[in-house]
């Protein structure tokens, strides 16, 4: 990889990174319920986004910068896992596997949607 | 013990800033060289305040700037001079001013008689974090103790910064931590802490306590009396305001839902200017065994704790959903507040009101 790229994973992700904390923000301070949804429609439209991209057959340079980098750090693992964590410490057992469920099932299929509607175009 | 003094308590964002550094430092640092005989910085769970925008540590990105409450205790002259500095450093957020009798030492007896000794009392012990009474850590000791003597609850706080008799201790990553405050709170009737208070006294040597007048208004889930019907003034035209404080547990559930984020939540809806949660690390409420976190669990057990004050006829609108969401846990209590001041106006607006429930 070039430096340029080096400096474009850098920038995106930090911009990926900031989109995330804006929407998450935004949903969050939006919800009445206890179920972490900003964190979901993050990860739920990047598995989108991440199936469009590879549909499209996005290859080399620019999935690294648009998949990689920019989802990568739009999407979030760790939030997800924490914010399970604390709904069950919060004795919200019921919420916290929904949580769960909810992401894996929802968001294979967006990422399976997207690949589809990518190849399609 | 001193009848004449006064608790100064500010609720902020833990990310406000004052031109030389964050306000929560700023702010203990003014209380380090006021060498106040006791003052504390408490870090929130939740809450909402003068932007009415949620926090909660629940959610990642929510919990960027909590909530954080500092309390400042001492004579009367002393907190009087502060106001002009702290408010000179806060410019967001919220202050209070409450009446306290206040002891530096063994030596328990009220120094005057008072004209109608109240029902019931607060006591808040300022203890240190490694604090020992016969090799058990001093809260717990204590918990023990209050449990015992049949005093309704208490709830021990974590300091993360604050002042013992003018001694400022600052938390620290990696320090023993072994002086920075701890803040015991312990409600029940007058007469249930007067008859423990030697006891304690006796065994912490030099304690550091307050005792406050309070009302409370249920206990495990028994609704044992509203809050005072407060006048919207004193006889000087003085505002009156209101503070209920909500003592339950972080296991508390209000149908299957967690109570103390549902507090929060729920006070918000109805518009009340502000509410703080807090986590405390140990603590009792009734009859049930003191209870705080274990190593390896999924469900936290340690106390939660939330504070919601406004004008007496908003608190009483916000009495109604209190009561509601404890109708089986939890022990409210309700306090006059004689002088509050959205952060930002002058100190000569924080006139103390008189009034006795």
């Amino acid at each position: 990889m070039s430096a340029p790229i080096w400096v474009g994973v850098a920038l995106l992700g930090g911009a990926g990174a900031i989109g995330r904390f804006l929407l998450d923000g935004w949903i969050a301070a939006r919800t009445r319920g206890d179920l972490p949804l900003g964190t979901l429609v993050v990860n739920l439209s990047g598995a989108l986004a991440l199936g469009l991209l590879t549909g499209l057959a996005l290859s080399g340079d620019a999935l690294v910068l648009a998949g990689t980098a920019t989802l990568g750090s739009y999407t979030t693992f760790s939030t997800w896992m924490l914010e399970t964590q604390r709904l069950a410490e919060d004795a919200e057992l019921p919420l916290a596997l929904l949580n769960i469920a909810l992401s894996l099932l929802a968001g294979v299929g967006a990422a399976a949607l997207g690949r589809s509607i990518g190849a399609h175009l | 013990m001193n009848d004449d003094c006064l608790k100064l308590t500010t609720y902020f964002g833990e990310r406000e800033r004052t031109p030389n550094g964050l306000l929560a430092d700023e702010l203990l640092a003014l209380y380090g060289r006021e060498r106040l005989q006791a003052s504390v910085l408490l870090r929130g769970a939740e809450g909402f305040g003068a932007h009415h925008s949620r926090r909660t540590d629940r959610l990642l990105t929510l919990s960027e700037d909590l909530p954080v409450v500092s309390v400042a205790i001492d004579r009367r002259a002393c907190i009087e001079a502060l106001l002009e500095p702290v408010l000179a450093l806060q410019r967001r957020g919220l202050l209070t001013l409450e009446r306290a009798r206040l002891a530096t030492d063994s030596v328990l007896a009220p120094s005057a008689p008072r004209e109608r000794p109240p029902a019931e009392t607060k006591l808040t012990l300022y203890l240190g974090r490694r604090q020992r009474i016969a090799r058990v850590p001093a809260f717990v000791a204590i918990c023990e103790q209050l449990r015992r003597g049949g005093v309704a609850g208490a709830t021990v706080l974590l300091g993360v910064d604050g002042t013992r008799r003018g001694q400022r201790a600052r938390a620290g990553f990696f320090a023993s931590n072994s002086d920075v405050p701890v803040m015991l709170i312990a409600v029940g009737s007058a007469q249930s802490i007067t008859a423990v208070l030697p006891a304690i006294a006796a065994a912490l040597g030099e304690p550091l306590l307050t005792l406050e007048r309070i009302r409370v208004c249920k206990r495990d889930g028994h609704l044992l009396a509203r809050p005072p019907e407060l006048p919207p003034s004193d006889a000087r035209g003085r505002p009156l305001w209101q503070k209920l404080m909500i003592y339950t547990s972080q296991s508390a559930t209000h149908e299957g839902r967690p109570l103390s984020g549902q507090l929060v939540r729920r006070l918000r809806e109805t518009g009340l200017a502000g509410a703080t949660g807090l986590r405390g690390i140990w603590g009792f409420h009734g009859e049930h065994a003191p209870h705080g976190d274990r190593l390896l669990q999924v469900r936290r057990r340690v106390p939660a704790l939330t504070i919601a004050i406004d004008t007496p006829a908003r608190i009483a609108e916000a009495f109604t959903i209190v009561d509601e969401l404890t109708a089986e846990h939890g022990l409210v209590t309700s306090e006059v507040v004689p002088a509050l001041l959205p952060a930002g106006e002058g100190a000569q607006k924080l006139a103390l009101a008189d009034h006795t429930s």
